[in-house]
């Protein structure tokens, strides 16, 4: 499993480490910073994303990696900073804005539409439709061919996600594993340049694992850039070209799979002085962010915690 | 013992108010119903239409084409000015602000300072003057039985009903296109849409008007046989409107239209029976207190149909479960 | 499905009979229904010429000394269309002047009939414009007599009006004060029920739109007790806050918890409490009938402070609420239970993960909203006549203090309670007093759109 060697044509431009530029990178972010009351939760001075490549962006809970997602995407603001998809800046950009310019996310906790069907989900996925226009919307003929041409695309999507079966029932009757497929499937609708997947494996059975990675393997293969944060270590040796450590807001760590797994600054993030608790379940990371009287920290796994009791009913 | 109530009853299937609350309650579906949008100024929304119909009628002695322009006009600018600031509020955010705002506007007209327009408390009688020399149907009373209508009041209620099919075909054709897709998808998770390429806001704006314009209109349809009245568009008008509208089906099109006709039917029917029992002696009120009973019926119907029947009448199950 | 139905008709069988309670109760209080239409005193004014018109406007002159009503003075009354008529007041100081138009009447005092001939109105010698609306009875147009003749510039209390000003208008300070009073006033009496509505919103996410209902049945608790059965007032008080929580805990216990049980979205549950406002409310019209409702206290004023004159209840019931208040703060703070309920405000989960009994804090909260209620709604009644609606007629404003002062803080709550009370009653020195609330609201809805955590709360919070 942990064979990810060090491809032979280099993704970074000299030593492997945080903030170090890349050969052709797709997206740039300089000084990014968010706080929330007086806690840093993202301070991210450069990074690079390689493009056509599949990135992991990992780190304990708390790190800021998701804050650090909302604030590329547009759905949270940062104090300072910029970005830029291809040279095209996305600071202060509307998050339907930056969907559009090509750089699609996936949620953390699934947002499949569930009172909508399968098919409606993923058409809903797809741009350029005149439909959506409150004039055209009112004569069928108008948006009638794009409508087929999408549903054409959607069915071809769904049966690589093996969703097919599926399209008629509403999202509500799918598993937790199918929605994240098909959450995934939806954002393909609209061809992204960059597509940042939030913890793709939370809550899929392993028997959906295998077939998930496929997926984002499938992805690079097809050119999309791939960038997701993952807690699955499993995962992120088996695909990632690159990882970048978070912690506390900051990027400590970036490199090739194989070698970051082993920085030490890497296992201090992660483990910190609790070698014995369970870190993988939410309550054993509650206790260490208490002991290290994170209140930040605290306070989001808490919210984490009621988010999957609230789930789980 | 007068049990002619029964078919009077049946005469709520003419009435303005029937015919109005079914096209603000179409409206107010296609808020909360469809989009998810926790208005509780529909009622506000009915006020600006009706005033702007009203005023321009009767006191600038505009053409109905042009009264009715300056209704939807009316409405859009009041959903303009709700949700440019709301609608990227929380959803409880929005409806203590759309109570308001309807509190506002109702407030506002009855001020004496302005009662040279509005008429103040009395509010404006005439509205009717020019959609009724429009009237084609000959000067005779219609009817059967105990229910009489004059040409006027029949030839508001064809065109009324005829008003609300249309609409209602327009909402079926927006909710089956892309456009309503984007709709309901904001009902459920706006960032969801939001990360697919939508302009969530511009959508919930659009949504915001288009309701807003069927309750203006609504209520052109009620004041022009009636009169307009400023305390006919207080909260409880908003809260009726929500009754229908969850008894029909907030998310269905034609739910809220039957959602009217049944809502007014057995108040119709309620009022009379308590008439009658009071009358006779049969219960311990006066019929200073029968008032209050349809109010006690509507708040008792309202609190049942969303604890027991939220998909209401006409309702799909699944799709009744509203996203918080 | 078996259990479902049970629990459905159970449900059904509380819905009905917690409404069946209130009903209960309110016909306890007035006694037989049929005899109710009857029994409540309507605002005390004398009947005159009044009858043969809709609405009238009703006079009282009384000396701004002892407040001693002032009998025999002539008044004279203009109005629209050459309206005009001359009335004397009566021994309670009142007359009742019924007028058939709608518009600004002109209400004069006539210096030479008062007592001594040298008594003049405290507002000046000018003639009051009292606003008549349609079908509005006893619009009040009420005068203090005092034997100094009214001039802002020969140095009133804390006034300091221009030079160039008529000496009959009344000065800044008699305008901005007298007002400040009673917006504190109000305000300190509003809270109460503010801080129940954030206590009930932070623990249980509901917007109860109900909860307007619980602050009237306070008011009429009080009432009954003692306007109709003319024990003292403490004990009316006393048992509206008992009451009141009873009320409240029965609400959870047969409503909200089950509800909360069937894991009913908030949404739903908002319109829930709007379906039961308006059926309470409307038992409550059935029961104490459409009048306004006095409670007995004295009228007299008891403290002047300048041009602010209070009676003993002016002065009583903000003591008692802010003892109540800095009670609550003290139970929020220090107690237990208080803690827990703080905690399950901030967050529920964690609460419970934490060893909380939710279920328990939620009934408390309750309680305590209803109680706090209960005293607001009876010290309402000795601030202001009361009726069925009373508690849907301030709902708006406590909203508005609520969501000023940033939903689910119980101190925000008391803050915003205050600055929106004295802003509706000192707005009505630039604004027609019947536009008084537009400007409570408007100032909610900029507020919301500039700050929409409130002024005290969190931002983080704001989704």
């Amino acid at each position: 499993m942990s064979d990810a060697t060090i491809p032979a044509t280099q993704l970074q431009v000299g030593e492997p480490g945080p903030g170090v530029p890349k050969v052709d990178p797709i997206l740039i972010a300089d000084g990014v910073r968010r706080s929330f009351g007086g806690m840093t939760a993202v301070d991210v001075a450069h990074v690079e994303i390689p493009r056509g490549k599949i990135t992991a962006l990992i780190g304990p809970n708390g790190a800021g990696k998701t804050t650090f997602f909302n604030l590329l995407t547009g759905f949270d603001r940062p104090d300072s900073g910029t970005w830029s998809l291809d040279g095209e800046s996305l600071s202060h950009v509307p998050a339907y804005r930056v969907a559009r310019k090509g750089m699609v996310r996936t949620f953390q906790l699934t947002k499949a539409l569930s009172l909508l069907s399968v098919m409606e989900n993923m058409r809903l996925g797809a741009t350029g439709q005149g439909g959506e226009r409150f004039g055209a919307a009112l004569f069928t003929p108008l948006w009638r061919k794009r409508e087929a041409d999408i549903t054409a695309q959607a069915e071809e999507l769904l049966a690589r996600f093996k969703l097919d079966a599926k399209k008629d029932d509403y999202a509500a009757s799918l598993s937790g594993g199918q929605r994240k497929l098909l959450e995934m499937a939806r954002a393909l609708m609209s061809k992204p340049r960059l597509v940042m997947l939030d913890e793709p494996m939370a809550g899929v059975n392993p028997a959906l694992t295998q077939s998930l990675l496929g997926h984002v393997l499938d992805l690079k293969n097809d050119g999309t850039t791939v960038l997701f944060v993952e807690h699955d270590m499993h995962m992120v040796q088996t695909i990632a070209d690159w990882v970048i450590v978070m912690a506390e807001g900051k990027i400590v760590a970036e490199g090739y799979p194989s070698v970051v797994m082993q920085d030490q600054a890497v296992i201090d993030a992660y483990l910190g002085a609790h070698h014995d608790t369970d870190l993988g379940s939410l309550t054993g990371q509650l206790e260490v962010a208490k002991d290290l009287g994170d209140s930040f920290l605290v306070e989001e796994l808490t919210d984490e915690i009621g988010e999957e009791n609230t789930d789980a009913k | 013992m007068d049990f002619s109530f029964v078919p009077l009853a049946f005469g709520q299937l003419l009435s303005p108010l029937t015919i109005g609350y079914a096209l603000a309650a179409l409206g107010l579906a296609v808020h909360f119903g469809f989009t998810g949008l926790l208005n509780f100024g529909q009622a506000g929304f009915m006020a600006v239409g009706g005033y702007a119909f009203a005023i321009t009628t009767t006191e600038f002695g505009w053409p109905l084409w042009a009264s009715i322009l300056a209704t939807v006009l009316g409405s859009v600018l009041f959903a303009l000015l709700l949700g440019i600031p709301t609608l990227r509020l929380r959803a409880d955010y929005l409806s203590i602000v759309t109570i308001a705002a309807a509190e506002i506007v109702r407030y506002t007209v009855k001020t004496p300072a302005i009662s040279s327009f509005t008429g103040g408390s009395d509010g404006i009688n005439g509205s009717s003057i020019t959609f009724d020399k429009l009237d084609p149907l000959p000067d005779i009373t219609y009817g059967f039985g105990v229910l009489r209508f004059t040409n006027d009041d029949l030839w508001i209620a064809i065109v009324g009903w005829i008003v609300v099919i249309l609409a209602a075909f327009l909402v079926r054709q927006l909710m089956r296109s892309p456009w309503g897709r984007i709709v309901k998808g904001i009902r459920e998770d706006e960032d969801a849409v939001r990360s697919l390429g939508k302009n969530v806001t511009w959508y919930k704006m659009q949504s915001l008007i288009l309701g807003g314009v069927l309750g203006g209109l609504a209520t052109v349809i009620v004041i022009i046989p009636t009169s307009l009245q400023p305390d006919n568009y207080g909260t409880q008008t908003t809260f009726f409107l929500y009754t229908i509208v969850l008894l029909g089906g907030a998310t269905t099109v034609f739910g809220p239209i039957i959602g009217s006709i049944i809502f007014w039917f057995v108040l119709s029917i309620t009022d009379g029976l308590l008439t009658l029992l009071v009358a006779n002696h049969l219960i311990p009120l006066t019929s200073i207190q029968q008032g209050p009973i349809r109010f006690i019926l509507v708040g008792i119907a309202l609190m049942l149909l969303v604890i027991f029947r939220p998909q209401g009448i006409f309702g799909n199950k699944r799709e009744a479960h509203f996203s918080v | 499905m078996v259990k479902a139905r049970t629990g459905r008709m159970r449900l059904t069988r509380w819905v009905l009979g917690l409404l069946a309670l209130a009903f209960a109760v309110s016909a306890l209080a007035v006694g037989p229904a049929g005899s109710a239409s009857a029994a409540p005193t309507p605002v005390p004014t004398p009947a005159q010429t009044a009858a043969a018109y809709p609405q009238s406007i009703g006079i009282w002159v009384r000396l701004a000394s002892d407040k001693s009503n002032v009998a025999g003075v002539s008044v004279l009354i203009t109005g629209p269309k050459g309206f005009s008529q001359t009335v004397t007041t009566d021994k309670g100081g009142r007359a009742l002047v019924g007028v058939p138009y709608v518009g600004d009447y002109k209400v004069k005092i006539d210096v030479a009939s008062t007592p001594g001939g040298k008594l003049y109105p405290t507002t000046g010698v000018a003639p009051r414009i009292v606003a008549v609306d349609k079908g509005d009875p006893g619009i009040p147009a009420f005068f203090l007599l005092s034997p100094t003749i009214p001039n802002p510039s020969s140095g009133g209390s804390g006034g300091s009006g221009g030079s160039n000003q008529p000496t009959t208008s009344p000065s800044l300070g008699d305008l901005i004060f007298p007002r400040l009073a009673t917006g504190l006033i109000f305000g300190l009496l509003i809270a109460l029920a503010s801080v129940g509505v954030s206590l009930i919103y932070g623990t249980t996410g509901l917007n109860n739109f109900a909860h307007g209902e619980l602050v009237t049945f306070g008011a009429l608790v009080g009432y009954t007790v003692s306007g109709l059965w003319g024990m003292p007032g403490w004990l009316g008080i006393l048992l509206a806050v008992l009451l009141g929580g009873a009320f409240g805990w029965v609400q959870d216990l047969g409503l909200w918890k089950p509800l909360r049980k069937r894991r009913i979205a908030l949404i739903p549950l908002m319109i829930v409490s709007i379906g039961l406002s308006l059926a309470v409310r409307y038992i409550f019209q059935i029961a104490y009938g459409p009048d306004l409702l006095v409670t007995p206290s004295d009228s007299s004023s008891f403290l002047n402070l300048g041009p602010v004159h209070l009676r003993f209840t002016d002065v009583t019931s903000p003591i008692i609420a802010i003892v109540v208040l800095l009670v609550v703060a003290y139970v929020m703070l220090r107690t237990r239970i208080g803690k827990a309920t703080r905690a399950v405000a901030d967050n529920g989960a964690l609460a419970s993960a934490s060893g909380i009994n939710v279920e328990r804090v939620i009934r408390f909260v309750w309680v305590l909203g209803g109680a706090l209620a209960g005293l607001s709604g009876a010290l309402i009644g000795y601030y202001q006549p009361v009726s069925w609606q009373t508690g849907a007629s301030v709902l708006l404003l406590i909203f508005a203090s609520v969501t000023l002062g940033g939903l689910g803080t119980a101190f925000g709550a008391l803050v915003g309670s205050l600055i929106i009370s004295v802003l509706v009653d000192e707005s009505t020195i630039v604004i027609p007093s019947n536009m008084k609330l537009v400007a409570a609201l408007l100032v909610m809805i900029i507020i919301l759109i500039f700050r929409p955590q409130g002024i005290l709360g969190r931002r983080d919070r704001i989704g």
